[in-house]
């Protein structure tokens, strides 16, 4: 009998106010982050309140809500709020509780692919490329312009969640629809900066100068890599590491490390 | 120039608050480019600090938690290369290198409780099959406060406890020693950009990246803000192209369904 109960839509509503507190509690969704199911423990802290005034005085569904969200998930930081608003919408309309596990469990990886490729790939590299170009010179705009961004990114979770609750089901076609098209924007965008961002930030200055004929040296840097191309050591560099974590699996900790025992060697050796 | 009891205190109460903001990804002051300032103007010289903060956030730019993964602790390398640039008179840019074993731990540390906390999940498990958020939530919530509270300790030790022997440490180093640390700071970003790549690029991909490449390398400009707007151009190029190609092949799927319609049709006549 009490099964039959969760399916009958006697449900409550959700206020603007709580789908808004949505978008904020979203901020605990890696509360209790592990590797036996990343974020759900936060994922359905993050729900609760939502998941309580929505279940009311059924204490049955909501421990059935509760459980069901305590499943594997691991997804974007700022797509999670979307995720969320949908599925407050869905458990308000009394969907089956087997749709709603589907679609949070389809949903997830796709929005972290797109949420990643958006918020760590594109819009970190350009803050950061941007505002460190200020901090270099000590100037203090550059950590406020970047403490700034990041302000906006954090109340930016508030509509995410309201956009997930409004457009509910219908969200769910668009997102499968568009994914691949966002993602491949934000791809072209982010691979545009950090081709910039190599050439600025990586610097590799090669001292040697090599003896030709009497009283005559080449630099090699200024009379040879330059004149090829400018920048093509950092260039060449970023490829071979690039090669190295991506065909050959090399831990990026190894890569650190490697990187220095070789600026110290051929600083040693007086070449850099 | 030493760190002060009181100072070494203000830093770890600022690591516990940027610590938790990294396990929840929320305000990003837990990025170099903020921990580098805020710890610079506890010690005092703000100056150092952005300095300090523009290096450090670029070393540590491509290093993401991205997927679960954890990278080198940049809370850590961000305190400790002011603390050291500070303490021992090197210039950031070596005191990145000399940072990074303090980073690398805290990244192990993050790495054990990413393991330790499922042991919570079965008694999470309890509480939520008995409907007993109260107790679910302050258990849920007490992964945050042990981080934050590592974090604090950590930090203070490394800043305030170490200072001495790794100030000792680095005026024993010869020359080429930490002119190979500065080097190695500069060169620490491809780390970075190689990690970044290694998750974005395909074939498809190279043409922008060498077009970025070009742009930064002639236009010289004070920031990268024009081959962010070349790449911003790029990008809408590409998002209305790949809307048409989805729009036609849509158009092509119901002109051949159509067209096996009809046949079916004629068949049947």
């Amino acid at each position: 009998m009490e099964s039959k109960k969760t399916e009958t839509p006697k449900r409550g509503k959700l206020t603007k106010h709580d789908v808004r507190m949505l978008g904020i509690r979203s901020l605990f969704n890696q509360s209790a982050m592990n590797y036996e199911r990343m974020q759900a423990d936060g994922w359905t802290l993050a729900m609760m309140p939502a998941l309580k005034k929505i279940y009311k005085d059924d204490k049955e569904g909501l421990a059935d809500s509760l459980k069901s969200n305590l499943q594997f998930i691991n997804t974007n930081n700022y797509t999670a709020p979307l995720l969320m608003g949908l599925e407050a919408s869905l458990e308000e309309n009394g969907e089956k509780r087997s749709t709603i596990d589907g679609l949070r469990i389809a949903l997830f990886g796709p929005l972290a692919g797109i949420g990643d490729a958006i918020t760590w790939f594109t819009i970190l590299p350009i803050v950061a490329g941007i505002t460190a170009s200020f901090a270099k010179q000590g100037s203090i705009l550059g950590p406020l312009i970047f403490f700034l961004v990041y302000l906006a990114m954090f109340f930016a979770r508030i509509p995410i969640a309201q956009l997930g609750y409004t457009t509910g089901t219908k969200a769910i076609s668009k997102i499968r629809e568009n994914s691949a098209i966002v993602s491949h924007a934000a791809s072209v965008l982010g691979c545009t900066v950090i081709g910039g961002l190599i050439a600025t930030y990586v610097q590799i200055t090669v001292k040697t100068k090599i003896p030709v004929s009497a009283g005559h040296t080449i630099a090699l840097q200024t009379q040879f890599f330059d004149r090829i191309f400018p920048n093509i050591l950092p260039l060449g560099y970023t490829f071979l590491l690039y090669w190295l974590l991506k065909k050959k699996n090399v831990s990026p900790v190894i890569l650190i490390l490697a990187t220095f025992i070789f600026a110290i060697l051929f600083s040693w050796l007086g070449v850099l | 120039m030493q760190v002060t009891l009181m100072q070494g205190i203000l830093i770890g109460i600022f690591a516990i608050i940027s610590g938790i903001d990294f396990w929840w990804e929320g305000f990003y002051i837990f990025r170099p480019m903020i921990v580098c300032t805020i710890t610079g103007m506890i010690l005092g010289n703000i100056t150092l600090g952005i300095v300090a903060a523009g290096l450090t956030e670029l070393a540590f730019a491509g290093l993401t938690p991205v997927g679960g993964t954890q990278p080198p602790n940049p809370i850590m390398a961000g305190i400790m290369t002011v603390v050291l640039a500070y303490t021992t008179g090197k210039s950031p840019a070596t005191a990145i290198g000399l940072a990074l074993p303090f980073s690398i731990l805290m990244q192990y540390i993050i790495l054990f409780y990413y393991s330790a906390f499922s042991v919570l999940t079965k008694k999470l498990d309890t509480y939520a099959a008995n409907g007993e958020t109260k107790k679910y939530t302050q258990l849920a919530l007490l992964p945050t406060w042990i981080v934050g509270l590592s974090y604090g300790i950590i930090a203070f030790l490394c800043v305030y406890g170490a200072q001495a022997p790794m100030k000792d440490l680095v005026n024993s180093m010869p020359v080429w020693l930490s002119h190979g640390f500065e080097i190695a700071g500069s060169i620490l970003p491809a780390v970075g950009f190689g990690l970044l790549l290694k998750s974005m690029l395909k074939a498809r991909y190279v043409p922008y990246l060498l077009i970025g490449f070009t742009a930064a390398c002639f236009i010289k400009f004070g920031n990268l803000m024009p081959v962010a707007v070349i790449g911003v151009a790029l990008a809408l190029i590409e998002y209305n192209r790949s809307k048409k190609d989805a729009e036609n092949e849509k158009k092509m799927k119901a002109v051949m369904e159509n067209a096996n319609n009809n046949g079916d049709d004629e068949d049947g006549i």
